[in-house]
């Protein structure tokens, strides 16, 4: 059976889970094509059109999927994996959303819930579905399970050792080069590693001797303990992660200066941002809010990296003289 | 200790409340451009329109001299139910010192919660606390009764229609006249006597045109902010009712064992569309499509605060369920650069719309028939 996986939101984090699942069920998986003008254009027009650029990347690739002739799109419905954590209501409602707004799509969708207590989403109870669909045993479905999970493991340790996330996608392994200059990003990785939203964000400031760090590229622990001390959580739980790792920037002094790149009517940024943003202020740490969507003009962006830079390596320097 | 709350819909509620408890009350204005300039002014640019006009509010109080605002949290995944702890951090850093008693669900952490009713109940008696929650839930139910009368009989005010909103804002000073529970009994009656004298009729069920309400509550409840939208719509001979009026969010968030079986209902109703809480009202308001559907309204608008994070997720099903439904749906989102010309056109356009279809098809079955 063809099985589809949208390149979009949390594939960006889950792929090697669903990669080795789906190949141990014995399914052939295909992959929507990198984003691109024309995948976008089109998600755009079918999608809300207030709705924030991620989802019409989104529907995008689900359109390209249905295009390719895949059986089944796996679109499942992340609802938590953390205790009285959940999701951007968007997130909670995508299956429902597309299913209820694009055409074709009848029967198409393969659905289910995800709920777990942690990042670990390899939890039998979860899948029990695929049983039937796919006609395979209960042992064999564990078994893929398992190994899945190895293989998400292995991806999430070599991410926190250095390894690039967008080149591990691939099945390659390239260590991120080390920097004149750290800049810690506040980015959900749909946003960071999707290069023709955010106009090759990441080359863009290693061509320039930047070192990048995100939240999944450090210690989980690091981000878990920081969100079990928080007295009111955000609801929404890669907010939290982002939470966690721009305190840890910010109080870090290793960490030059600060992006947050987010996408336009993003809700959930929309309040995380002010907290990060007072915060950093008092602490006299450089932070920057960058802001994409479907019109993005490249200039702009390249202008205010490039300035962010700069004033970062003369802090730098003036810092150390 | 002067304390104040955020403006939503029947505002005198709330008032009443923390005034039969014996709090200093502080009325927050009613939201006007100015209130909404200053929210827009120190809020983040993304952050929901209601968001915004409740920190100008806030703002506004701060001048009077509040010095407790009184409000509530929740528990998302919808955005409002981290509008305090963020309006309390800007606010600080604007430099006011002010308090905060966010109300989360006890669950969250029962011992705060505790502590925050202590706050408020100050120095009643439990019994008489009870007693004043029974004659301002008493009063809630009483007066969104009425404003429902209103909203349907001023659809064919005519001549009348400035005398019959003189009279609402009679009725309305009444009730903040209340004390008591038999109060209510007696404001309701005068209330309804009062309405009475205008000999208003419905029109016949065949040039009745109802319109729905249903989105998100804030830009659903509060006048101000959606443009008086169900005082146009009765000008254009609309007779109007809200999917959300506060007595329901009581029964919704405070009491939920008596709104428990309407809430069922709904989720049922928004079956096959929304299946799971995604955060505000967004189920809810699909199912209440579908209700006002099943009701035999012949139209609904569905409002939203601009980028709403659940109600987008509605909105993207309403071409489905308008097709599956054969029910007119327009929906608009409201911020800071609303329109008031804008509105009122597409409003027009979509009673007229209305008013066309239901002409149309009459014609239709007589012509069969």
């Amino acid at each position: 059976m063809k099985i589809g996986i949208p390149r979009s939101l949390l594939y960006y984090y889950y792929y090697p889970f669903w990669q080795t699942l789906f190949k141990e069920l014995g399914m052939e998986l295909i992959l929507s094509e990198a984003n691109s003008g024309d995948l976008l254009n089109q998600g755009a027009k079918e999608a809300v059109p207030e709705i924030c650029v991620p989802m019409k990347v989104y529907v995008g690739q689900v359109l390209n999927l249905l295009e390719k002739g895949v059986e089944l799109i796996y679109i499942p419905r992340f609802v938590s994996i953390r205790k009285g954590i959940t999701f951007c209501p968007k997130f909670l409602g995508l299956p429902d959303m597309l299913m209820n707004s694009l055409s074709g799509l009848d029967g198409k969708i393969l659905t289910h819930e995800i709920r777990s207590r942690t990042d670990d989403i390899s939890a039998y109870r979860n899948y029990a579905l695929f049983r039937e669909l796919f006609q395979v045993s209960k042992s064999k479905l564990s078994r893929a399970l398992k190994a899945a999970r190895r293989d998400w493991l292995e991806f999430r340790k070599l991410q926190q050792e250095g390894y690039k996330t967008e080149k591990l996608l691939q099945g390659e392994k390239e260590k991120r080069a080390e920097g004149s200059l750290k800049i810690g990003v506040l980015a959900y990785v749909y946003n960071l590693y999707d290069r023709y939203i955010n106009m090759d964000f990441l080359e863009r400031l290693e061509e320039k001797g930047v070192k990048l760090v995100s939240f999944e590229m450090l210690d989980e622990d690091l981000i878990n303990k920081f969100i079990a001390k928080l007295r009111k959580p955000f609801f929404w739980e890669f907010t939290n992660k982002l939470m966690a790792a721009g305190h840890y920037f910010i109080n870090s002094a290793e960490i030059d200066g600060i992006i947050h790149l987010t996408a336009f009517a993003c809700g959930p940024d929309a309040i995380l941002g002010p907290f990060l943003d007072l915060e950093a202020q008092g602490k006299n740490k450089p932070f920057m809010t960058l802001r994409i969507d479907e019109q993005t003009g490249e200039s702009h962006f390249l202008t205010r990296i490039e300035a962010f830079v700069d004033l970062l390596s003369l802090k730098k320097r003036s810092d150390q003289t | 200790m002067r304390v104040s709350f955020p403006y939503m819909g029947a505002t005198i509620i709330y008032g009443k409340l923390l005034e039969l408890l014996g709090h200093e009350v502080i009325m927050p204005p009613r939201p006007t451009r100015k209130t909404i300039e200053l929210g827009v002014k120190y809020s983040p640019e993304f952050a929901c329109f209601p968001f915004k006009v409740l920190l100008g509010t806030y703002l506004e109080c701060l001048d009077k001299g509040v010095d407790l605002f009184v409000t509530t949290g929740g528990q998302g995944p919808c955005r409002a139910g981290f509008y305090g702890e963020l309006h309390k951090k800007i606010l600080e850093n604007l430099g006011y010192e002010v308090d905060f008693i966010i109300f989360d669900p006890p669950w969250r952490g029962f011992e705060k919660f505790y502590k925050q009713i202590l706050t408020l109940k100050k120095d009643n008696s439990w019994p008489e606390v009870l007693r004043v929650i029974h004659t301002v839930y008493q009063m809630c139910k009483s007066l969104d009764k009425i404003e429902k009368t209103i909203t349907t009989i001023r659809a064919y005010a005519g001549q009348e229609w400035a005398g019959l909103n003189k009279s609402w804002q009679d009725i309305l000073r009444a009730y903040s006249r209340i004390e008591t529970a038999r109060d209510v009994a007696r404001v309701e009656k005068e209330a309804l006597e009062e309405i009475k004298k205008y000999n208003l009729q419905l029109a016949p069920v065949e040039k009745r045109i109802r319109i729905g309400i249903v989105g998100e509550i804030y830009v659903v409840m509060e006048a101000s902010i959606n443009g008086n939208i169900e005082e146009i719509l009765n000008s254009f001979g609309a007779e109007v009712e809200r999917s959300l009026y506060l007595s329901t969010y009581i029964d919704e968030t405070i009491f939920p064992w008596i709104g428990r079986k309407e809430k069922e209902k709904l989720c049922q109703k928004a079956r096959g569309y929304i299946n799971l809480n995604i955060g505000g009202h967004a189920r809810l308001s699909v199912g209440q499509i579908v209700d006002f559907k099943d009701r035999g309204f012949d139209g609904v608008i569905h409002l939203k605060p601009f980028a709403c994070l659940p109600e987008l997720i509605s909105e993207s099903m309403l071409e489905k369920l308008s097709a599956d439904l054969d029910l007119p749906i327009l929906s608009l989102s409201i911020d800071e650069q609303t329109a008031e010309a804008n509105l009122l056109t597409r409003l027009d356009a979509f009673v007229d719309f209305i008013k066309y279809r239901k002409a149309n098809c009459e014609e239709r079955m007589s012509l069969s028939g």
